[in-house]
């Protein structure tokens, strides 16, 4: 994933700005409200279930660091040392996956992840990558700041907590009198996030002053908790993400290899069918014709030399009634002109679908009308849905219509489904138009990217452009296939 | 003449067996792939056998690999390569042990029956059917190639099918012209060229083809 699909802002309610234009009374409103919103609770929650896995990660990340320099430094276990760092390159890019995932569900901040590291040829080759993988040492990064940050999101999670315990001090001197249960005689102690040494009320009109207490911290919750929020999707944003320019550079220098291949690849097919087919079609056309030209040669030469003879005035030849004039024969020119036609035929099929292979000429009235006329080619029932206000450009739609047609194939072939469906939608995300492309099957499932499927074929053509395609086949199906593009190459 | 056919497309396979069996030839076997084709022509040991170069499993040059060993290992059976295309460094290859017995046609070639039946027979009896292609591809590939601009545009006519393994007769029949025209333009064409005269139509190919290869 890369560049043009990366800022995607979340525009969803969860993260509506607190603070709306507007006049000082509206402003004022929001503040009062801010502690109600879905964004507050969502943003405390994330601290909340952040902390856990940050702190175990962030642990244990640094302990597996220090063992591997320890003894990389060390002579006798330097391979080990090593091997425990790629180790650790590798658990810290899980991690960041796991809090990508936890940013992205409660947050909306859904950041693509980075591009997967190079797989590099033989034993010191993959770990010359894997030590060298920029991506999984900005996830190292990461988890190891994540540890002090999820420690000040638990913090912030504590103005809430002791908002909400003070606001409820009335109704527990109410219902449990003045003794809160802590046995010790003394007033009701009042909670504070900030250590002020121990403030306690002794009378039932003071519990108001720890509700007022309460009110105001559960005003100022929102803002700590937003604090931790923002300074950590930054980072999530600069460390988790597809990266630097040396990545992107990176990708850009596997997709254009990709790119080439692919276009000799295609060059190369269209050559050795058009060998195999449609020249050796022709060829035997001309021959099969050849052959039927010096049989009537022969026909004509014999009714010529017949005519020498009172054969009778009928030049057709094969009814004259002399034997000695060589007859034509028939059956065999009939047969001859058969094996022709039918060769003819075959080579103007085979050119035709040679063409479409190269570019369906429907595709020209756009993307909608090509993909109708390949639902309804299909021997399978398909149903069609499409919503593209905007055109791509022609190399995107090529290759959105190729993808549909590779995966339609591919679910007839190997999916045992009963029906498909093709959804093609234009949606704009953080700015930038996607086209998304979903082939969806109630076949078997259990498609794999990487089972010499073709579809590691299209992964590549789709990555040319920087988009993407996603596989969603459990065993037993259904299957989903989404493929993203941008709308221009 | 006794043919095994090594060709891939089996539909043009077939149209050959049929025409050679119409024009009262014996096919011994057809076969689609290089190693079928080994095993025929040691089974069957026939006066030619006609080769496809790009066959399976590779579709590459199997065709030619297997001709040069059948060349190799059976002298008396002469082989016609044909191809799609015309490779000068495949014709190199098969000319490199001599030009006796050996043919190197386009497929389109075919498409006159006749005349692709001649050049079968000429392969059979040791002789050499070249297709104008390859000639013209050796000629402009020739380090020698300037030394062609004194012949006569009629001259290079008649040097182009010497090298295409051609008779005076059927010279003169090609181009419509006397035997003994034709024998001026050959003993022209040496003369100019300072190769040795000689009417045996195969030793002409070969100085002919060392001479464009030199």
């Amino acid at each position: 994933m890369t560049g043009k699909l990366i800022t995607m802002h979340d525009t969803s309610p969860v993260s509506a700005p607190l603070r709306e234009p507007g006049s000082a009374r509206t402003r004022a409103a929001a503040l009062l409200r801010a502690p109600l919103t879905r964004r507050a609770w969502a943003e405390a929650a994330y601290c909340l279930a952040a902390f856990p896995l940050g702190l175990a990660g962030g642990v244990l990340l640094a302990v597996l660091l220090a063992l591997g320099a320890g003894l990389t430094v060390s002579l006798v276990g330097a391979v080990i040392g090593v091997l425990v760092l790629v180790g650790c390159v590798r658990l810290a890019r899980g991690l960041g996956a796991l809090h990508r995932g936890l940013a992205a569900g409660l947050l909306g901040e859904r950041v693509p992840g980075p591009v997967p590291s190079r797989p590099g040829s033989g034993v010191l080759g993959r770990l010359d990558a894997r030590l060298r993988d920029g991506a999984g040492w900005r996830a190292t990064a990461y988890v190891l700041v994540k540890l002090p940050m999820s420690a000040l999101g638990m913090y912030a999670v504590l103005w809430w907590l002791t908002g909400l315990t003070n606001v409820t001090a009335p109704l527990r001197w109410g219902v449990f009198g003045q003794d809160t249960g802590s046995g010790d005689v003394g007033g009701m102690p009042v909670l504070t996030p900030i250590p002020v040494g121990s403030l306690e009320v002794r009378t039932f009109a003071g519990t108001f002053a720890a509700l007022a207490l309460g009110l105001a911290l559960l005003l100022l919750a929102p803002w700590a908790t937003r604090l931790v929020v923002e300074a950590d999707r930054r980072l999530l944003r600069a460390l988790l993400g597809p990266g630097h320019l040396a990545d992107r550079v990176r990708d850009l220098e596997e997709t254009r290899a990709l790119a080439v291949d692919d276009s000799v690849a295609l060059l190369r097919r269209v050559e050795r069918d058009l060998h195999d087919g449609a020249q050796v079609r022709l060829v035997a056309v001309a021959m099969s014709l050849d052959m039927i030209k010096e049989r009537l040669d022969e026909a004509d030469d014999g009714s010529r030399g017949g005519s020498e003879h009172p054969a009778g005035p009928g030049p057709k030849p094969g009814t004259g009634p002399d034997a000695t004039s060589p007859s034509l024969d028939l059956a065999r020119v009939r047969q001859l002109v058969d094996v022709a036609h039918h060769n003819a035929t075959e080579a103007l099929t085979e050119l035709r679908d040679l063409a479409r292979g190269i570019h369906p000429p429907v595709l020209d009235d756009g993307l909608p009308d090509a993909l109708a006329t390949l639902v309804a080619r299909s021997t399978l029932p398909v149903e069609l849905a499409t919503d593209i206000p905007r055109r791509p450009t022609p190399a995107i739609e090529t290759i959105a219509y190729f993808c549909a047609a590779e995966l339609l194939t591919n679910v007839i072939k190997h999916s045992n489904a009963e029906r498909a469906a093709i959804t093609v939608t234009e949606e704009t995300e953080g700015g930038v138009g996607v086209l998304r492309l979903r082939v969806t099957d109630d076949g078997r499932g259990g498609a794999d990217v990487g089972a010499g499927s073709g579809l590691i074929g299209l992964t590549q053509r789709v990555r040319t452009v920087d988009g993407r395609l996603r596989v969603h086949s459990p065993d037993g199906g259904p299957t989903e296939v989404t493929v993203e593009l941008p709308l221009h190459a | 003449m006794r043919v095994v056919i090594a060709e891939d497309a089996a539909v043009l396979r077939e149209l050959l067996a049929q025409m050679l069996v119409e024009r009262g030839h014996e096919v011994c076997a057809t076969v689609g792939d290089a190693d079928a084709l080994r095993a025929a022509v040691a089974e069957h040991r026939p006066d030619v056998t006609v080769v496809d170069i790009r066959m399976p499993p590779s579709h590459t040059d199997e065709g030619l690999r297997a001709a040069i060993d059948i060349r190799r290992e059976h002298p008396g059976t002469g082989v016609l390569l044909f191809s799609q295309y015309v490779e000068t460094k495949y014709a190199t290859r098969l000319l490199s042990d001599g030009s006796a017995g050996v043919g190197y046609l386009l497929k389109d070639r075919v498409a006159n029956v006749a005349e692709f039946t001649d050049a079968l027979a000429r392969v059979a009896g040791g002789g050499t059917a070249l297709d104008p292609e390859v000639v013209t591809q050796l000629a402009g590939a020739s380090r020698r190639a300037a030394e062609l601009t004194p012949l006569t545009a009629r001259e290079r006519q008649v040097l182009s099918l010497m090298a295409e393994g051609r008779s005076n007769a059927a010279i003169a029949q090609t181009l419509v012209v006397s035997a003994g025209t034709v024998e001026k333009h050959v003993a022209a064409v040496f003369d100019k060229l300072g190769l040795p005269a000689s009417h045996d139509a195969n030793r002409r190919v070969l100085a002919v083809l060392r001479y464009l290869r030199g």
